[in-house]
């Protein structure tokens, strides 16, 4: 922090000076925040995982011995992977046609895209619930078009959750996409048609190996974000799809067992945090984000 | 040619069709959230049998609505400014810095945001629990502190990249002491990043539920602690109401913001 | 800088230093109208009566009160828990011991009364029905069973507790003086045969819900709740063939800060006035004797009760020994 005799006429030190000695402490109100209200209590809860309710790794043991948590490993693993895919499989067209648009009919879909992403999470789940109803909109709809002849069953299972986080993940995807495919030079995929390539090898060939680097990147952050997920398959999966966040949740708050809910917190933790260092490494962005 | 909207052909159509769905598939949840809070039946039953006010007049008249969001509001506010002051501290360090593990300790900072939220609401919950700080509001603004506070050392560390600090050196060799060369030179010309810090923070705070769920106390309830106990044991339409007054607010929100950004720029 | 830091500081202190009224009382319940009932019936009375003020906190959550007795940081005076859990609770050490020179429990049904805790409500498991959205509406447990001769979806409570599986052993034909001990594998194979065609409900709104849209338009709720449906004007039917009754505990948490308010809250909530005006908002069954008596003889025929031809009583002994082992039976087979 620069003191006040520092501000004086006849400045001892050079600015440079000043700052060099005190560049690292104005990091370090918040690193002691982070230090005591972060690193702190997750390495406690973390720690109670192998000492709770007996020192050792009965706990991991269990945890990763039955076939019930195993199954929820891979429901969460799968949840994550299908809501990646979705997001990529709409948000890929959806950034390229707002990459192209006319300027005004842009702004309105983003001016959208934002209003959906910055809605009260729980409103927007509480709408997918009763949306999604055998007796919601959306199967009255598709029963009088006469589309289908019994309702389908899209909430409390794999189809509500896939839904309502593809959903809330959508921005995520097109937004840095959107990026990605706005930098790349149009005069290259002329090229390629100059070349004598069709649409499909100029959209194969050229512009999707363009996009990847953004693709990639975003279809990474979308899955760890999706792997931590709690409210959202809370309220739509079923009792079968339930995930690694809720599975904590209900080994700390339902059967308040510190010792397991620490260590499915660790096994989480392990898995989010390898994926970001991969993100670091190969894409050098901290453009994370997620509740 | 594929990157040339006039030249597409008939993939054009395609292009615009997902588009449009994709629009209406975001729209549609936030339209009918707002419908469903004029419905009239209680169950939810949708399209109604009538249209009512009914639910607006019993979120408005029930004073546990109203104090869960004012005791929310209080808490982003506080967050809010804690957050963007400590964020330009911290970006200060970070960005003009040159000490070991600059690196590592940025990434340090960023981390409770990639941090699935569940895992820091379980470990602040036991923290808390021993410390005898859940359910307070101390305890709601350190943690909600912690999930805005990356947000807000982004959105600087950002703006102050972006900066170029010749001439906030030449304010201090024109005599300006280096805090008031912060201040009046390099302040206004990264407002923009200061801004998105306290929007991005308010917002975290605003709108975070896992952490809350957690620490909520019948003292001391966040507005979406309200919504969530609502929505597992009610299932009111009183919720639709309050949902589409939120929804109103993000509105507000984004003009604002819309404004600001407007002037910020000219 | 540094003073910006400081008064920041200063102005969080000021906001967070704000102590609740450490004389308020909590009274913990389920939420919904069944809470919005015990506000009106007991906690305004006793506010009127005391001056204490009651807050209303919810829903009711095993874990938060296991983790705040072990913590020694109890916020709840008086908690509504089912009743095989109050049953184990106090074995474990979690509940304070009632004071039964504060609480008259002479008048209290007898079924349930332990040194940690007394009735609260009891009610029943009934096979509630959508007149409007069926056909047909089923009868007993084989008919909600039967998914030939009741194509559609049911609605079951979500949670370990006493009801779904005795309804499932009482379906398949086990009489009802023969189901304890629980007979857990057979009981789990009679689920299996209709899970696809089940709609968990997780609260007694959500069950309400359920029937009211036709989203399940039958299943297995709670009788009050569909008292409270007929009311709000949807055609439903209860059959009450072998209802299932199980009941609500009130307890203190060990540690609780206001002990002696909560039993006096406790000793107003079972009176004989305050469980007629319980029963006569919620359409529960009083657990004081005396309050038949104070109702009107229409209403006290809707109640539990009144049904006791086919009654089947959960045990909650045998669940109180049980509960764990079951609980986690339960939610694997449910994760399946």
């Amino acid at each position: 922090m620069v003191s006040q005799t520092e501000t004086g006429s006849g400045r001892p030190y050079s600015p440079a000076q000043v700052r060099r000695l005190t560049d690292f402490d104005l990091t370090l109100p918040a690193l002691g925040l982070l230090i005591l209200f972060f690193v702190l209590p997750v390495a406690m809860l973390l720690t109670r995982s192998v000492t709770e309710p007996v020192p050792g790794l009965g706990n991991y043991a269990e945890l990763l011995g039955s076939s019930t948590y195993l199954r929820i490993f891979a429901n969460t693993f799968i949840v994550s992977g299908l809501v990646t895919l979705v997001s990529l499989l709409i948000g890929f067209p959806v950034a390229w046609a707002l990459a192209i648009m006319p300027n005004r009919a842009a702004s309105i879909v983003f001016a959208i895209l934002l209003l959906s992403m910055w809605t009260n999470l729980l409103a927007r789940t509480y709408a997918w619930m009763v949306l999604l109803q055998r007796t919601g909109v959306i199967n009255k709809m598709l029963l009088g078009m006469g589309l289908i002849d019994t309702p389908l069953p899209l909430v409390n299972n794999l189809t509500g959750v896939t839904i309502g986080m593809t959903y809330i993940m959508l921005p995520f995807i097109i937004l840095p996409l959107y990026g990605v495919i706005r930098k790349i030079d149009p005069a290259i995929l002329q090229a390629a048609a100059l070349c004598g390539a069709n649409r499909w090898q100029s959209l194969v060939r050229v512009l999707l190996p363009l996009a990847m680097p953004g693709m990639a990147a975003g279809a990474l952050m979308v899955f760890v974000m999706s792997l931590g997920y709690f409210v959202t398959p809370a309220l739509l999966g079923g009792t079968s799809n339930m995930m690694l966040a809720e599975l904590i949740a209900q080994f700390v708050q339902s059967l308040v067992n510190w010792g397991m809910g620490g260590a499915a917190a660790l096994v989480l933790l392990v898995v989010t945090l390898a994926l970001y260092a991969v993100q670091l490494r190969f894409f050098g962005t901290n453009r994370m984000g997620g509740r | 040619m594929l990157l040339n909207f006039d030249r597409l052909g008939w993939w054009k159509l395609v292009l615009i069709g997902i588009t449009l769905l994709t629009t209406a598939f975001l729209l549609l949840p936030i339209l009918f959230i707002a419908a469903l809070s004029f419905g009239s039946s209680q169950w939810l039953i949708f399209p109604p049998p009538a249209w009512t006010l009914r639910w607006y007049q019993e979120l408005l008249e029930d004073p546990r609505w109203l104090d869960s969001a004012w005791t929310s509001f209080r808490i982003a506010i506080i967050v809010t400014v804690l957050s963007v002051l400590l964020g330009l501290v911290t970006s200060f360090g970070l960005n003009r810095g040159r000490f070991l593990f600059r690196e590592a300790l940025k990434a340090l900072f960023l981390t409770p945001m990639i941090l699935p939220v569940v895992v820091l609401a379980v470990a602040l919950y036991a923290f808390f629990l021993q410390i005898g700080l859940n359910g307070t509001l101390t305890g709601f603004v350190i943690s909600h502190l912690v999930l805005a506070l990356p947000f807000s050392i982004l959105s600087i560390t950002n703006a102050l990249e972006g900066f170029d600090k010749s001439i906030e050196d030449a304010a201090v060799l024109c005599g300006a002491s280096p805090f008031e060369a912060k201040i009046r030179v390099t302040l206004p010309a990264i407002s923009h990043g200061v801004f998105s810090a306290a929007i991005f923070s308010f917002l975290t705070s605003w709108d975070e539920v896992v952490v809350a769920i957690f620490m909520a106390s019948p003292t001391l309830q966040t507005l979406p602690v309200k919504v969530w106990s609502t929505l597992r044991q009610d299932l009111t339409p009183v919720v639709a109401a309050a949902s589409t007054l939120l929804i109103l607010l993000t509105v507000l929100l984004m003009v604002l913001v819309a404004i600001v950004r407007k002037g910020l720029k000219s | 800088m540094k003073r910006i830091l400081v008064l920041a500081a200063t102005a969080a202190t000021i906001a967070t230093a704000m102590p609740a009224t450490a004389a308020d009382l909590v009274f913990t319940s389920w939420g919904g109208t069944t809470q919005d009932a015990q506000k009106i019936a007991w906690a305004e009375k006793f506010t009127e009566k005391t001056g204490i003020n009651v807050l209303q906190d919810g829903p009711t959550d095993y874990g938060k009160l296991k983790a705040m007795v072990e913590a020694n940081a109890v916020t709840w005076d008086v908690v509504d828990v089912e009743g095989d859990y109050a049953a184990q609770a106090g074995k474990k050490g979690l509940l304070e011991k009632l004071d039964f020179s504060v609480i008259d429990k002479s008048k209290l049904d007898p079924r349930f009364v332990t040194d940690y805790s007394v009735g609260s409500f009891y009610y029943s498991f009934v096979i509630g029905c959508n007149k409007d959205a069926v056909d047909a509406c089923p009868k007993t447990w084989a008919d909600l069973f039967d998914t030939q001769k009741f194509p559609g979806m049911r609605a079951f409570y979500k949670w370990s507790a006493p009801g779904v599986i005795e309804a499932a052993l009482l379906a398949d034909g086990v009489s009802a003086d023969q189901l304890y001990p629980l007979d857990l594998d057979r009981a789990f194979k009679k689920l299996d045969t209709i899970k696809s065609d089940i709609i968990w409900w997780s609260g007694g709104a959500q069950s309400q819900q359920l029937l009211a849209s036709a989203e399940a338009p039958f299943g297995s709720v709670w009788n009050g709740r569909m008292t409270a449906l007929a009311q709000s004007g949807i055609n439903v039917e209860t059959s009450w063939e072998q209802n299932i009754t199980a009941a609500d505990a009130l307890v203190v948490p060990k540690g609780a800060k206001n002990k002696e308010a909560a039993m006096q809250f406790i000793a107003l909530a079972t009176s004989a006035e305050a469980q007629a005006d319980l029963a006569k908002i919620t359409g529960y069954a009083p657990i004081n004797l005396d309050s038949p008596k104070m109702m009107d003889p229409e209403l006290a025929k809707t109640l539990p009760d009144a049904q006791t031809a086919s009654q089947v009583n959960a045990d909650m002994n045998y669940w109180a020994e049980n509960r764990d082992a079951i609980g986690e039976r339960w939610y694997a087979w449910q994760a399946k």
